[in-house]
């Protein structure tokens, strides 16, 4: 049962956030077509003006929306019965065709549509908006290109193109392959459970001992305390190394994970990060006088650490107060540099600030650890 | 006559303990001779169990001083531990490994060579009638089995000082009855043993001097008989009453900060 737990949790970890956060498509190479991360989601069109331009731009979107599988398009009879079904979640999106639409377009007006999305779900909102306002970028890029030719008909050395958008970007990645969120995220994880299990797992062991009595057994033999430390350590940074390459095989083999740099520095750099919490994990549980207190101390430290470290977004997003308490925290070092190593092929040269600070890190609270786990236990 | 310091198992000058402003055990002196069975008597939260984990040097003393087995607790305290046994009302033991696993595991603590060391488990089971369940996991054993291990795996490295912390406690008739005869036998084998207890007919049957404390001090030693002289009484439980009085002792661990209880044997 034990050993399902422990294998179990990192899985859940990685599955969870890993479907939360799909890998970005990547286009098909003969169509050009890029796969959604959402595909099908249904949407109603409610058509509002009864003139053919109307009922030619409508049909235009379901042609292209099915054909890359974007929505599953139904009509609805009016705005209020589709909000109806937006409200009851039967519906991602409504697009309305208002009257006077179609003469707009006939007196060469720009015509609106307008685009209704359930912001209670943030991330499917961004998604149906962003897919709808690039099907009606295509259609009006069509319509604009047709009306170009129609007008320089007489001028056949003329590029449409040029004049509808002189300047086009192309976009060069850092990160040739799959550049999913995922890659952002694993390394983070990996740093976040080798950490955890140093934090916990040994102010964990260190309690349970204590209380089933089993430290008396070790501390009333004739080996020193540092020794029953070093013991706790080793054994926990095992399991957390364990869990953290468990993640990494997982990210790799489901998730398209790629390693683009050295396994011996990314190994270093977890050791560091367990050496760095490990000083904290014991100091926890010596100056809590249960188990239950030990946990809850080290939830305590745990739960801000994940968010402010920067493994699950960018801590830039944070206002400045927060993003001075997550640099305080040996994590966002431990989780910058293996996603550097693991991503950017990075060398000791360019994660040296971080492992340094992690060195700091682990001295400093190791320096600490011993004493006050001395002192705890024969107070 | 003072005792002969050349045959002194244990010997403690003004042991002090204090947890913040509640002192626990104020200027112990007491001392146990070599090869007997010194019994430690007295209340909840007199002090007993303070002494014994300062002697084990699980707890440092914030005064005062003592030596065990001819070391010093403060500064010789690993020469100390080679040479005691601790068997503590908590059973020591890992509850997921089996007997023979854990026997070996605290075993090779004291560096003993593991041929010897597996010989000397073997023996030690069959000694306490739990060979036939040495590879059962520990935490599905009775609480006499539990017991009779807890003492044996203090056994292991033949120390010469025993601590037995109320080892008779919670045993059925049969297990009380077992472990008694085996301090006597480890009496007979040449160890010195401290055992607390709150059973008194436990200590008179087998102390050879009996220490009563009460707050933290010692307030009578002796053997049984001069004990019940001195009280004028014919049992030992109406001696303790008379030297500790018969109020209940329900406050007195309510000094003691929560955690030292929890750690505390």
């Amino acid at each position: 049962m034990l050993l399902f737990a422990f294998l179990l949790m990192p899985i859940l970890l990685m599955s969870m956030f890993g479907y939360m956060f799909p890998p970005t498509p990547k286009a098909n190479q003969f169509t050009q077509s890029v796969p959604t991360a959402y595909p099908n989601l249904p949407v109603a069109i409610v058509l509002s003006d009864s003139g053919q331009q109307a009922y030619d731009v409508a049909t235009s979107f379901i042609q292209i929306s099915q054909s890359r599988s974007l929505f599953i398009v139904s009509e609805a009879p009016s705005f209020n019965s589709a909000r109806d079904q937006l409200v009851r979640g039967e519906l991602s999106g409504i697009i309305v065709f208002p009257e006077g639409f179609s003469d707009s377009l006939k007196g060469g007006q720009q015509a609106l549509v307008q685009v209704t999305v359930d912001e209670t779900n943030p991330q499917i909102a961004a998604v149906v908006s962003g897919e709808i306002s690039t099907v009606f970028s295509m259609i009006s890029s069509n319509m604009a290109m047709q009306n170009m030719q129609k007008m320089m008909q007489s001028n056949t050395n003329v590029n449409p193109e040029f004049i509808l958008e002189p300047i086009s970007t192309n976009g060069e990645p850092l990160i040739h392959g799959n550049s999913s969120s995922f890659q952002f995220l694993a390394p983070g994880f990996m740093a976040l459970t080798v950490v955890f299990g140093a934090l916990s797992g040994v102010g964990f062991a260190i309690s349970r001992e204590r209380e089933q009595g089993t430290m008396d057994g070790l501390l009333v033999s004739p080996i020193p305390a540092t020794a029953v430390i070093a013991g706790k350590i080793l054994s926990q940074t095992v399991r957390g190394m364990i869990q953290g390459f468990l993640i990494l095989g997982l990210a790799m083999a489901v998730f398209g994970v790629r390693i683009y740099g050295s396994p011996i520095i990314m190994v270093a750099v977890m050791l560091m990060g367990v050496a760095s919490f490990v000083g904290v994990g014991i100091i926890l549980t010596s100056i809590a006088p249960e188990q239950e207190t030990a946990q809850m101390l080290v939830i305590l430290l745990q739960f801000p650490m994940m968010f402010l470290s920067g493994i699950i977004f960018p801590i830039s997003q944070l206002p400045g107060w927060m993003q001075w308490i997550g640099k305080a925290m040996p994590l966002y070092y431990a989780a910058d540099a293996l996603r550097k190593v693991m991503i950017l092929n990075a060398g000791f040269n360019v994660i040296g600030a971080d492992l340094i600070i992690l060195v700091a890190y682990s001295i400093l609270t190791m320096l600490a650890a011993v004493p006050v786990f001395k002192r705890a236990m024969t107070r | 006559m003072a005792p002969d310091p050349a045959t002194l198992a244990i010997e403690t000058n003004a042991l002090t303990k204090r947890f913040g402003s509640f002192t626990a055990v104020d200027q112990v002196d007491l001392t146990v001779n070599e090869g007997e069975i010194y019994g430690f008597l007295g209340p909840n939260g007199a002090g007993k169990t303070t002494v014994i984990r300062m002697l084990c040097t699980l707890l440092t003393p914030s005064a005062g001083s003592a030596k065990v087995a001819g070391f010093d607790i403060i500064h010789e305290s690993i020469e100390v531990r080679k040479k005691i046994g601790l068997v503590s009302e908590k059973l020591i033991m890992y509850p997921r490994l089996t007997a023979y696993e854990n026997l070996i595991f605290f075993g090779s603590l004291y560096e003993i060579n593991q041929d010897s060391l597996r010989k000397k488990v073997n023996e030690l089971l069959e000694m306490v009638q739990l060979a036939p369940f040495k590879d059962k996991p520990v935490g599905g054993y009775s609480s006499g089995m539990r017991q009779r291990l807890n003492v044996i795996r203090a056994l292991l490295h033949d120390p010469e000082i025993i601590f037995l912390d109320e080892p008779t406690t919670a045993l059925d008739p049969q297990s009380t009855r077992f472990v008694r005869d085996l301090v006597k036998e480890l009496k007979e084998m040449g160890h010195t043993i401290v055992l607390t207890t709150h059973i008194m007919e436990e200590a008179d049957e087998l102390s050879d001097q009996i220490s009563i404390i009460d707050h933290g001090k010692i307030v009578a030693t002796g053997t049984p008989q001069e004990l019940k002289h001195k009280c004028h009484a014919d049992n030992l439980l109406d001696v303790f009453l008379a030297l500790t009085g018969k109020e209940l002792r329900d406050s007195a661990s309510d000094r003691v900060p929560m955690r030292r209880v929890v750690g505390r044997m």
